[in-house]
């Protein structure tokens, strides 16, 4: 069975990697960038929840490393200033570029590692649920939920629009303008279908009560269990080094 | 959130309008899907904030486009959380314009979908320069890339390859909406509270 953090922890933890993205060089911001890797593949309840989610880090991974290596040469290429460190092609690449985007670079693989990482390890539902006990109404709830249940089934449905209207001769192969035009006959009857499906989703809330029954559904959700030692931990640290940051910011 | 919000946003999401927000979250996380099947050059990632902003409202729209971006972070996409603000905004001012009926007359679509782009390339600057450096892991960063080797901050160079893409897609987005809604049966529509924004004024004698 696999060991379960609380949800809060982890929110703490990408909340203390925000800060460091900011406070850090970009030398500890590499590192860190590495320790969320590892800490992916080694500490259980951080392992991605399904084949898609590892799926989705793995092509994120490779997709983020690529977009690094594009942000160092171009702004060492195009950003010209200190000393030059050599030449590619005919071009020389620069130093405060080069800085420029290793600064950039480490930054932005920080910040979204964090976040794919609170992602991938944390199913929606659970999020969800957690958010419910920190006072989240059962509306939104249900707006979160439908919308995985139609994200469940609208690519089906778009690919049945698709096809129905390629067969009644719409012109979805044809020039740049004509497939615009097109785009409109398949987003027409998407939007048509779901106003019909919404009205017969909310006649049915309704006749349920479920918008008068605002006090009883929050009543069979369990409140807040108050803060979990570690996150309060990960949050003063954060604290800290915040802190610490802009006081180092400040002038004198 | 503050409890006056609360109060609006549940005035807003009653009946037919609850589901029709979840399905526009989910149209901006697969409207690429379609765009893609048609080989369209465009996002298209804002339409279902858009449609919510006229069919229901500015606070619903809020709602669905913070909720969309929060979810397509969650399917792999993590720079989008950070562009909650931006969605907002324009869930806000689509649905003010909406209200005070620009959604009747294609003129006044054309340029709101244009003031809109221009509001969301100034609200999307500062948050893609000092967050991300201009870098957004998307084409549009050799907009950028070219700016700056031209001179220009990287504040600036990010405003303007706002101005140059921003404005143009959504003015598309924005026709869009305005064709769909123009097209749907007056019937299903008035199940929505956003039907009011489009019907014209009634005239006093």
């Amino acid at each position: 069975m696999t060991p379960r953090i609380d949800i809060s922890v982890k929110l703490a933890v990408v909340l203390l990697l925000w800060v460091c993205a900011f406070a850090f060089s970009w030398m500890y911001q590499a590192l860190l960038c590495l320790v969320v890797i590892a800490v992916r593949f080694t500490i259980p309840a951080f392992r991605p929840q399904s084949q898609r989610s590892a799926r989705a880090f793995s092509r994120f991974l490779l997709y983020s490393a690529a977009v690094a290596f594009l942000v160092l040469l171009l702004n060492s290429l195009l950003i010209r200033g200190g000393t030059s460190y050599g030449t590619i092609l005919g071009f020389a690449l620069y130093e405060e570029g080069l800085l420029f985007g290793l600064r950039t670079a480490s930054r932005l693989l920080l910040l979204t590692y964090a976040v794919l990482l609170f992602f991938i390890s944390s199913p929606l539902k659970d999020l969800i649920r957690f958010l419910q006990t920190r006072g989240l109404s059962p509306s939104f709830t249900l707006i979160l939920l439908l919308t995985l249940h139609f994200l469940d089934h609208l690519p089906a449905r778009i690919h049945q629009i698709f096809l129905a209207q390629q067969a009644r001769g719409a012109p979805v192969d044809a020039g740049v303008l004509a497939r615009s035009r097109a785009l409109l006959s398949l987003l027409s009857p998407l939007v048509l279908s779901s106003i019909v499906e919404s009205i017969d989703r909310g006649t049915a809330l309704e006749l349920r009560g479920f918008l008068n029954r605002r006090t009883n559904c929050e009543a069979s959700i369990p409140s807040g269990e108050g803060w979990n030692f570690l996150t309060i931990l990960i949050l003063i640290l954060s604290m800290v080094i915040l802190i610490l940051t802009i006081f180092r910011w400040l002038p004198g | 959130m503050p409890s006056s919000i609360r109060r609006k946003i549940a005035e807003e999401l009653t009946g037919a309008a609850l589901p029709f927000v979840a399905f526009c979250i989910a149209l901006n996380l697969t409207a690429g899907q379609l765009t893609a099947a048609l080989k369209i050059p465009l996002y298209l990632d804002s339409i279902g904030t858009i449609l919510v902003a006229v069919l229901v409202g500015p606070w619903s729209a809020v709602l669905c486009g913070s909720a969309a971006n929060l979810l397509a972070a969650a399917f792999g996409n993590p720079t989008m959380m950070f562009f909650i603000p931006v969605v907002a905004v324009i869930g806000a001012f689509t649905g003010v314009l909406a209200r005070l009926g620009w959604f009747r007359k294609w003129y006044l679509v054309c340029l709101g979908g244009i003031a809109q782009g221009v509001l969301a390339a100034l609200v999307s600057a500062p948050i893609s320069a000092y967050l991300f450096s201009g870098v957004m892991m998307a084409g549009t960063d050799f907009l950028v890339l070219y700016f700056r080797s031209m001179g220009n901050t990287l504040m600036d160079s990010v405003l303007y390859q706002g101005l140059a893409s921003d404005p143009a897609d959504k003015l598309v987005s924005y026709v869009i909406v305005f064709l769909l809604v123009k097209n749907l049966p007056q019937r299903l529509l008035a199940r929505l509270h956003g039907a009011e924004n489009l019907r014209p004024p009634e005239r006093t004698q």
